[in-house]
């Protein structure tokens, strides 16, 4: 808090603005009190669960009408891409072991350096892709 | 500023203030050059060059979940990632990406023993080094924790140091465990019903910690600069835009997170198991960097700081400084501050 001799050496817009940052530290004290509580946490979790079975019941309908249209839905593009994903998981593995056969061949040939011989890998996937 | 003076400007400031919020999206994020490289899924491993390169040992940086690693490069002059480069390190960056509806299975076994494992094989092998140092950051750094808390096998033994800024440990003592620890709350309804939860709702969670501050302080505080001539738009829009990039949080990761973390506390008893193999954080035994803030809000230093009571490492060094969650590491002091110290401490580790 200021004291008395500072407050009266500012102009009246300074202690309004001083006035005004104190109530607005002092609200945003309260209200860290108060989402700090058990009741708001409480509330927050209702208000969670209940927007996602909304969102799960508009999408839901949403998907049906689209389908009786015969278009692909979401579901059906999200379907799509997670057989993607796994194709890409197995793909990753398979590259992996053909590295690390690549580099096994490759210390033998050498007489035993180390794996990777010491020298940078070109980077099977790597892209020019800049940003 | 006289009061006439002010009455004059402000419909001048109005338009510069409306300006600067309707053009943040309009900042460019990111400081320095970059190459992808490794993807698989959504996930991007992106390799930094230095053009002084000084150290042998790269440095691997590891973001949340939340939020967009970005904030390691937001913008020329205030960039992390530029400060280790011109500091003679090799950098690359685990980019989670944006997750989707189709990402909705990725638990934190696959972040952990899959991608952050592939992510440091793929680093080993395009750098040429022996090992590496893991900078991870928040959830980043409880991943990375994780990651060296497993049974060790090949590319695990690489980690030469481990950096954790700001990481959450056992946080069920924080506000967010009074909002999502209570068993009453349905996560995996929740989780189950989104699939991924929208990066909204998790921005929105993490604003309503501090709902003065980040709904009104804010904006009143740009709208003071522009109104006193003092706001800088070249600081402000890249943080803004930084915050309003939201990524998705895949579900079963969320619920795995909420239980593991908020709800029983499991990591630091030791009783998370990812793919069958128990996480123990007594099998970290690198060289240890831990950064706190005293003023975060997000991971509470005292949620922290049970891991030096549970790793095993000879080398510990604990860096605490006044600062708030991001801005102790991205805030316009950090660059004076706490790079150099991490810097620092990395050179003297990072040495052939």
């Amino acid at each position: 808090m200021p004291d008395r001799s500072q407050q009266t050496d500012r102009s009246p817009s300074e202690q309004v603005r001083a006035l005004y940052e104190e109530a607005e530290s002092a609200a945003a004290k309260a209200f860290e009190e108060a989402v700090g509580k058990p009741s708001f946490g409480a509330l927050l979790a209702r208000s969670a669960e209940n927007a996602a079975a909304l969102a799960r019941i508009g999408s839901d309908v949403a998907d049906l009408v689209i389908r009786n249209m015969r278009i692909a839905g979401r579901s059906d593009i999200t379907h799509l891409a997670r057989q993607l994903h796994r194709t890409e998981d197995k793909l990753e593995r398979i590259l992996q072991e053909v590295e690390l056969l690549r580099d096994e061949v490759a210390a033998g040939r050498s007489g035993g350096r180390s794996a990777n011989g010491g020298e940078p890998s070109t980077g099977r996937r790597s892209s020019s892709e800049t940003s | 500023m006289s009061s006439i003076e002010r009455l004059v400007r402000t419909p001048a400031a109005a338009f510069e203030f409306a300006n600067i919020l309707l053009t943040t999206d309009d900042a460019t994020l990111g400081a320095s050059e970059r190459e992808a490289v490794w993807t698989h899924r959504g996930i991007t491993l992106w390799r930094y060059r230095s053009s002084q390169r000084t150290y042998p040992v790269p440095v691997l940086l590891v973001f949340a979940l939340i939020n967009r690693p970005a904030i390691f490069d937001l913008r020329p002059g205030n960039s992390f990632v530029e400060h280790l480069l011109q500091e003679g390190f090799d950098v690359f960056l685990l980019d989670w990406g944006h997750p989707e509806e189709e990402d909705a299975d990725m638990g934190l076994d696959e972040y952990v023993c899959d991608e952050l494992h592939w992510g440091i094989r793929e680093t080993l092998r395009a750098s040429g080094a022996e090992d590496l140092t893991l900078l991870g950051w928040c959830i980043g750094a409880t991943l990375s924790a994780m990651y060296c808390g497993l049974p060790r096998d090949g590319d695990r033994d690489r980690v030469r140091n481990l950096a954790l800024l700001t990481m959450p440990v056992d946080p069920r003592d924080s506000t967010y465990a009074r909002w999502v620890g209570d068993p009453a709350f349905d996560v995996d309804g929740v989780a189950e019903h989104y699939g991924v939860l929208p990066g909204r709702s998790v921005d929105f969670a993490n604003k309503m910690l501090k709902p003065v501050t980040n709904f009104w302080t804010t904006y009143r505080r740009l709208w003071q600069g522009v109104l006193d001539g003092k706001s800088r738009r070249e600081a402000y829009q890249p943080m803004a835009k930084w915050v309003a990039d939201n990524p998705n949080f895949p579900g079963r990761a969320f619920a795995q997170w909420i239980k593991m973390m908020y709800r029983d506390g499991d990591l630091v008893s030791g009783r998370v198991r990812l793919r069958g193999r128990r996480v123990d954080l007594a099998r970290i035994d690198q060289n240890l960097l831990i950064v706190t803030a005293a003023a975060d809000h997000i991971a509470p230093r005292p949620t922290t700081m049970p891991i030096f009571d549970l790793v095993s490492s000879e080398d510990v060094t604990h860096i605490d400084r006044p600062g708030g969650h991001i801005g102790l590491i991205a805030g316009s002091a950090a660059r004076n501050e706490i790079w150099p110290e991490i810097s620092d401490w990395l050179r003297e580790r990072s040495e052939r």
